[in-house]
């Protein structure tokens, strides 16, 4: 009876400890989060590192090894309107969510899809900018097809750059087709002018230009898009302060129309194209 | 030696011309039925442009990537030296402990695909390793001109813990491949020697240190010279974590201007040109060696 006493009492001292350590670790937590958040640091080093990779016409080397594109503009205007200097952090599409969680660089400005199983593993901020898929195939194979429709059977081969957001929309439209994944999209785009692919699936406007450039070798199916894909900044997990300036910057940059300007600019002009060749 | 007078036979001319009409027709097929653009017009500016600001010419991305992989191989090469020669001595020790280590290491490395080790140390261990030698604040903390050397002879400042966690991957890797040349050149004096040595009452350490290793370095000198080469070649693959060496430039190259088979010649013409004069070095070394041992 006396233990039972003691115990109880016991465990009410620990509960009360446990409680006002409990607030006052909450409170010093806060502070915590604070310090640590990736803006925090980024303001204290004076850099903010971006992970992208090469992705005509979001980021790409100039003839003098700089980096261009519209997400280039985009990292460096963020850069800007937070009063540090920006570092690219050139990175394989294949290892960038990897590289992101091992901090490597603070955020992925790559044009990456907002996809729910990647947001399992990283957040996004709102969308900055929607693209979409689109579709260009080998005149000799695929020649008399029509339609999305038309791909979509098992002696199709589709190249495509590894990654999710290609891969789903292939999956969604031409469930029976084989997929055959690249590290990059000349990779996949090199397949098709060699024969071996009937057609490639990327995001939009790149099937365009390759069926420009090789015209009488690759055609479009079909015009336009095929998909919507709204594209975020990628960050790490837990950090709300970043979340919130990102996400506001964008809504900022977005008011003004300098995000639309640039995206004209990058994707439906060709004057950026003597900068590269 | 007597060099052998070259003397150019018909069979000679018949292979050369079998070469060169592979050549043309692999060139002529990838043209033709490929129909593949060939656009080598724009391809040297790659490797040098002129800068208009400095008034100079200045290399270029393939270029810059052949330093970067250069850089790496050689500081890549002291390290796994470094590592080899202890683990080395490690295989060869008395004691059992030290023997266990040295197999533990070079087995486990040399029974794992390099590019998985490489994934594993990027990934998992680097980031411990980096923060516990605290590169990212000692990079930060440079004075400028610390800053240009660190460029020169190593990486960019912004690249500098990337690098040094690619270099200790190809060290470790290496490291093992150099741990069995050391092994197998201290293993290679005979016995007679450490005898005699020993008769001269010397210890065990000062036998290696004074009479042992002096002899084996000699015999070590080629293969090491060899696996030199071989770093140059496997450096390549750490392009999978991003750091900017030649096949990673052209990598990014390629998916920036569709360039695929004019970059690709061209970096496998300048690892060729790299790794064979060095082949040649390294013979020549050899040759030196032998003379100066008869």
């Amino acid at each position: 009876m006396r233990k039972g006493v003691l115990s109880w009492m016991a465990l009410g001292i620990l509960l009360a400890f446990a409680a006002f350590t409990g607030s006052a670790f909450g409170g010093e937590l806060q502070q915590k989060l604070t310090e640590e958040s990736v803006l925090e640091q980024v303001l204290k080093r004076g850099t903010l590192r971006v992970g992208v990779s090469t992705f005509v016409p979001w980021a790409m080397q100039d003839k003098t090894g700089k980096l261009i594109g519209f997400e280039i503009d985009v990292a460096t205007r963020l850069a800007k309107d937070t009063g540090v200097k920006v570092e690219f952090v050139p990175t394989k599409w294949a290892g960038i969510i990897p590289a992101l969680l091992t901090g490597k660089f603070d955020v992925i400005i790559g044009g990456m899809g907002i996809l729910p199983r990647r947001n399992l593993k990283v957040n996004f901020t709102i969308p900055y900018d929607v693209t979409g898929m689109s579709i260009v195939a080998n005149k000799d194979l695929a020649g008399n097809f029509k339609g999305l429709e038309d791909f979509n059977r098992p002696d199709v081969v589709l190249a495509l750059r590894l990654g999710a957001t290609p891969v789903a929309a292939a999956r969604k439209f031409m469930p029976k087709a084989r997929l055959r994944k690249f590290d990059d999209e000349s990779q996949a785009v090199q397949e098709l002018l060699n024969g071996k692919a009937h057609g490639v699936i990327a995001s939009a406007p790149m099937p365009a230009f390759q069926a420009l450039k090789y015209p009488d070798k690759l055609f479009l199916p079909i015009q336009g898009t095929f998909t919507k894909e709204p594209i975020g900044f990628a960050l790490r997990k837990g950090d709300v302060d970043t979340l919130n300036f990102f996400n506001n910057w964008i809504t900022v940059v977005q008011a003004e129309g300098w995000l639309q300007e640039r995206k004209h600019y990058w994707f439906e002009t060709r004057e950026w194209e003597d900068q590269v060749k | 030696m007597q060099r052998k007078k070259l003397k150019i036979k018909p069979l000679d001319i018949v292979m050369a011309l079998l070469i060169l009409g592979v050549a043309v027709y692999t060139a002529h097929r990838i043209t033709g039925e490929i129909r593949y653009s060939w656009e080598w017009r724009s391809l040297p500016q790659y490797l040098l442009r002129y800068d208009a600001e400095a008034e100079a010419w200045v290399p270029n991305v393939l270029l810059k990537g052949l330093f970067m992989t250069i850089r790496l191989s050689l500081w890549g090469t002291v390290l796994a030296t470094l590592i080899g020669t202890v683990m080395g001595l490690c295989r060869v020790s008395q004691s059992l402990f030290y023997r266990l280590l040295g197999r533990t290491y070079v087995e486990l490395v040399r029974n794992t695909p390099p590019l998985v080790l490489i994934f594993i140390f990027y990934y998992f261990l680097s980031g411990q390793v980096m923060w516990a030698l605290g590169v990212d604040a000692f990079v930060g903390s440079l004075s400028g001109g610390t800053r240009v050397f660190l460029e020169l002879f190593f990486a960019p400042p912004s690249m500098f813990s990337a690098f040094v966690s690619a270099l200790i991957t190809l060290a470790v890797f290496e490291g093992a491949y150099i741990t069995e040349i050391v092994r197998a050149g201290v293993q290679s004096i005979e016995k007679g020697i450490w005898e005699a040595a020993y008769a001269l009452g010397l210890s065990r350490w000062q036998q290696l240190r004074y009479v042992v290793l002096p002899l084996a370095t000699r015999r070590i000198l080629p293969p090491l010279a060899g696996q030199f080469i071989s770093t140059i070649k496997d450096s390549a693959i750490v392009s999978v974590i991003s750091i900017q060496e030649l096949t990673f430039r052209g990598m990014e190259l390629m998916s920036a201007t569709y360039l695929i088979f004019e970059v690709w010649i061209t970096i496998t013409a300048l690892y060729f040109i790299l790794t064979l004069s060095l082949s040649l070095a390294v013979e020549r070394l050899e040759i030196y060696l032998r003379r100066s041992e008869a």
